[in-house]
């Protein structure tokens, strides 16, 4: 899976999106609320997803379980 | 030429207007106008007072109507009597006319009269209704104290006629008394009446004091509370007789009596004369209480019908009074008989502005049309952003923070999104934004039904912002989803990329550890895996650190930007060379550094270069203490990094002089140059030549209210060309104001530039704060309750579970949201607006019904 290209494909994905929105974009004196709103939203929204995407692409810690009965606990 | 569409993303375009209005219809006109409401009228008068204005006897005739209205009001509060909601007219805005009006005064006064006539007369009948009960309670008692009395007649008279009568006496006289020995014939006069139950001890007091104790008194309490017509209270009293001996004696009872609010009845000692009496008193009571009953009908008949239309009387006086304080504002020409007016209007309703106009002449049958001006000005025009119901509440964020500079960017037009986002960010949790988000379509549904009832404040204030909240639900949900966290627990949405060590894989042992899935990132957020580890704490404080880094850093990059956008607007190029420039460089050679730092890091695989990765904040610790130098020089980040670095900061270093000094001496320059030309400011010149002229005359050229006294020219002409010679644009050049300006900007942008990047840590700490409450409220309620079992574990668990509930709407949603939504209130006003906001603006105030009523609803 060619996961770090992933941020990328998200990109070009919110590109398309922001592309129709501006023309899809209800006309009248909202246009503007209308384009900026949803454009500005699904730019955060992506910025968010690809930190936490990145942040996890290449972890240097992984998890320990916690709330193990005692039988299962092994010394480390 | 159509001006551009006005939009949320700068404030609309004005112009001032000047409108030429014939004397007959102004009140027509400006009514009109009031219904449209885009026209700000500036007031032409203002060194007039209030009183000597044109119209303010009809402003007088309005108020009084105004009174006689709101008396009406509470004679039909205090007859309970209902008044049909403004809600319930067909349509209560329309305008009225003049004609209209005058019956509505004309009508409020004749039924004032009617009604404070069958008010006062109601009021009279009461009164006489109370003072006839009181003297039936005081015949019914005193019979008693008469009876009681008689009894005594001897002894009183024995006390009265020979102080040395032996004590005995009495008993060996008892059998011979005569039983129906009248008072009178002794001499014994007395006095009945009643009297408020609180001052029965003084006045018995006084009584006793003032008489030497020659007196016998009697008193009994009347059983009901007796009702004050003037102020319906309830007053307990009671009756009382005293019997006396002596005229003067009876006469000074009388007056200490009275002066102590007791109300005196003639009572007469015969008890047929009496019976006679009390027959009578009822009598009088009957008819009273049929014509009470009566007037009382009357008057609530009469407050009724006015109820019906009480409501759009009140909206009808309002409007015509707003209507004349506005054509206060006027001057007008005497010569002419038209009514001259300026106002700011937006440009893009002038021509709606002008329609209306012809057609409030065309129905008024006038040859002469209103004539509609547009003035070329120096004045800042206001800065006015038509809002909706959804952008409303996110531009009165914004406006809560300063007035917006005419045509500036808009802040609150991005904030629409970045102001729920950021809050989402601290409030992710995806149950948690399901509650916000159904709270908020709620309140969305019924709207309506809302706005009309009133609600407390808080209350009022969270429906005021229904539109953020369901912008925040919203996103909390998204955060939520990516947090990994609905009610603290994890979303399984997809395959998570941690196993288990079960010891079944090879090179590795069972035990709490887990090793990764090959090449596979989790897609969507946060692992779900990472909930209830051992070292959860340890990567999403990481994580969410680096994102709440991140964040402030394309926030402040964001808004920077805008800054550019502003100066290219208003084509002030030193602006942008001198601020935005060196200040963007600045920025981005620190921190955007550290934002590059960070995605670097996470993008390498640093098991796979076996090279232990270096640790960020050290770095930039040592980018400024020993440039040049790397904590670890054999384990660099990247190759060439101590050269980057060293470049980076000279780079920073550079823009900061630039900043500095930049703006002020090329300021200079220019300034230097126009008066090299010969131009000079308007205010210097006036200045000189005020030395010729007095001293007077040169004041008021010199001052900003040149244009004060336009009301007093006569001559019309020149009214036109009045705006120029308006010298508040003309401010002094003074270098070292600026200068200093200069340096304040500079030193507030480099330390801020750190100052904010810190503070957008906010959004790690909170949000980390958020998830463990949420987790520790769930381990100390549902955990428990889950340990118990059969019928006690049901209840237990129905119990447990609201109280989960209750405290998590009330703990985790009211009070942990208001506290983000605080955080991300103040990321925008500080953090955020500083970098762009230019403020002082002037606030647009349209002349306008709807306002008017929405600001003092009629009820």
């Amino acid at each position: 899976m060619a996961n770090g290209w992933a941020p990328f494909i998200g990109l070009i994905v919110l590109a398309v999106f922001c592309a129709v929105v501006w023309f899809a974009a209800p006309k009248g004196e909202n246009q503007t609320v209308w384009r900026s709103t949803l454009v500005l939203s699904a730019v955060a929204m992506y910025i968010m997803w690809a930190i936490t995407l990145l942040a996890q692409l290449h972890p240097l810690i992984s998890p320990i379980r916690a709330h193990l009965r005692p039988e299962h606990e092994t010394p480390r | 030429m159509a001006p551009p569409k006005d939009t949320m993303f700068r404030s609309a375009d004005m112009s001032l207007t000047q409108l030429y209005i014939a004397n007959e219809i102004g009140r027509e006109v400006v009514s009109a106008l009031g219904e449209l409401g885009v026209m700000d009228f500036r007031d032409l008068n203002s060194e007039t007072t209030a009183f000597q204005r044109t119209f303010t006897q009809e402003i007088r005739r309005l108020d009084n109507v105004e009174r006689q209205l709101r008396y009406f009001r509470s004679q039909m509060e205090k007859a309970d009597i209902p008044m049909r909601s403004i809600y319930d007219f067909n349509n209560p805005f329309t305008s009225p006319s003049a004609s209209e009006i005058d019956r509505v005064a004309d009508d409020s006064q004749d039924l004032e009269n009617k009604i404070s006539s069958l008010n006062e007369s109601y009021e009279t009948l009461k009164k006489r209704e109370v003072e006839l009960t009181e003297w039936r309670w005081v015949l019914r008692e005193a019979g008693g104290f008469f009876d009681r009395a008689r009894g005594q007649t001897e002894e009183i008279r024995q006390s009265v006629d020979d102080d040395d009568a032996p004590l005995l006496q009495d008993v060996e006289q008892h059998g011979q008394g005569e039983a129906d020995r009248s008072l009178s014939v002794m001499n014994i006069g007395f006095v009945a009446g009643v009297i408020p139950r609180e001052r029965i001890a003084a006045f018995e007091r006084i009584l006793w004091r003032t008489l030497r104790g020659n007196l016998y008194m009697n008193q009994s309490e009347i059983p009901e509370p007796i009702i004050n017509p003037v102020d319906n209270e309830e007053v307990n009293k009671n009756v009382f007789i005293i019997f006396a001996h002596g005229k003067e004696i009876i006469a000074k009872i009388r007056k200490i009596s009275e002066s102590l609010g007791a109300d005196l009845y003639s009572v007469d000692e015969n008890s047929e004369l009496r019976r006679d009496q009390i027959r009578e008193v009822n009598t009088r009571l009957n008819d009273l209480s049929s014509v009470l009953g009566n007037t009382k009908r009357a008057l609530d008949a009469e407050l009724t019908v006015i109820g019906r239309n009480l409501a759009a009387w009140m909206v009808l006086v309002k409007k015509e009074k707003a209507t004349y304080q506005t054509l206060n504002k006027f001057s007008y020409d005497h010569q002419r008989k038209t009514l001259i007016a300026e106002a700011w209007a937006p440009t893009n309703s002038l021509g709606l502005i002008k329609s209306t106009l012809r057609d409030v002449n065309d129905r008024a049958g006038l040859s002469v049309p209103t004539i509609v001006n547009q003035i070329k000005t120096t004045k800042t025009p206001p800065t006015y952003f038509k809002t909706n119901r959804f952008t409303l509440a996110f531009q009165t964020i914004v406006d809560a923070y300063g007035t917006i500079k005419y045509r500036e960017i808009n802040p609150a037009l991005p904030a629409i999104v970045t102001f729920p986002f950021l809050f989402a960010v601290m409030f992710g949790d995806f149950g948690h934004g399901v509650i916000l988000l159904l709270a908020a379509l709620a309140m969305i549904y019924y709207e309506k039904k809302l706005q009309r009832s009133k609600l407390d404040e808080l209350f009022s204030m969270i429906f005021y912002g229904r539109y953020i909240v369901f912008m925040m639900g919203i996103f909390s949900m998204y955060t939520g989803l990516l947090y990994c966290d609905v009610f603290s627990k994890e979303i399984p949405l997809f395959k998570s990329m941690w196993v288990w060590d079960d010891g079944k894989e090879p090179g590795s042992g069972p035990g709490p550890t887990s090793h990764r899935v090959e090449g596979y990132t989790y897609p969507f957020g946060l692992d779900w895996r990472w909930h209830d580890t051992e070292n959860d704490l340890l990567f999403s404080n990481s994580y969410k650190m680096k994102l709440s880094i991140l964040l402030g850093w394309c926030h402040m990059t964001f808004s920077l930007m805008w800054s550019l956008v502003n100066a290219l607007y208003f084509k002030t190029p030193v602006d942008i060379w001198g601020n935005f420039v060196p200040g963007m460089i600045f920025f981005q050679s620190i921190f955007g550094y550290l934002s590059f730092t960070i995605v670097y890091k996470w993008c390498i695989d640093w098991a796979a270069r076996g090279q232990n990765p270096p640790s960020l904040l050290n770095m930039l610790i040592y980018m400024f203490l020993q440039p040049g130098t790397l904590e670890n020089p054999d384990e660099p980040l990247y190759k060439g990094q101590a050269a980057v670095q060293v470049i980076l900061l000279l780079m920073a270093l550079v823009c900061v002089p630039v900043l500095l000094f930049l703006k002020p001496f090329y300021l200079r320059y220019e300034h230097n140059k126009a008066r090299a030309l010969g131009y000079r400011g308007i205010g210097e010149t006036q200045r000189v030549s005020a030395l010729d002229d007095d001293d007077d005359e040169g004041r008021t050229l010199n001052g900003n209210g040149a244009r004060e006294s336009f009301g007093d020219d006569e001559d019309g002409v020149a009214m036109i060309t009045e705006d120029i010679g308006h010298g508040e644009e003309h401010e002094e050049f003074e270098f070292s104001e600026i200068m200093i300006h200069q340096v304040i900007h500079t030193i507030e942008f480099c330390l801020n530039c750190v100052s904010h990047t810190a503070s957008y840590l906010r959004l790690w700490a909170l949000s980390l704060a958020h998830q463990r409450l949420s987790i520790v409220l769930w381990e100390m309620t549902m955990v428990n309750a889950f340990g118990q079992t059969g019928i006690k574990g049901a209840i237990i668990m129905v119990v447990v579970f609201y109280g989960w509930f209750m405290m998590t709407v009330a703990v985790l949603c009211v009070m942990e949201g208001t506290s983000a939504m605080l955080h991300s209130l103040r990321l925008h006003w500080v953090e955020a607006m500083s970098k762009h906001f230019m403020g002082d603006g002037v606030n647009f105030e349209p002349f306008s019904f709807k306002s008017l009523l929405e600001e003092e609803p009629v009820e």
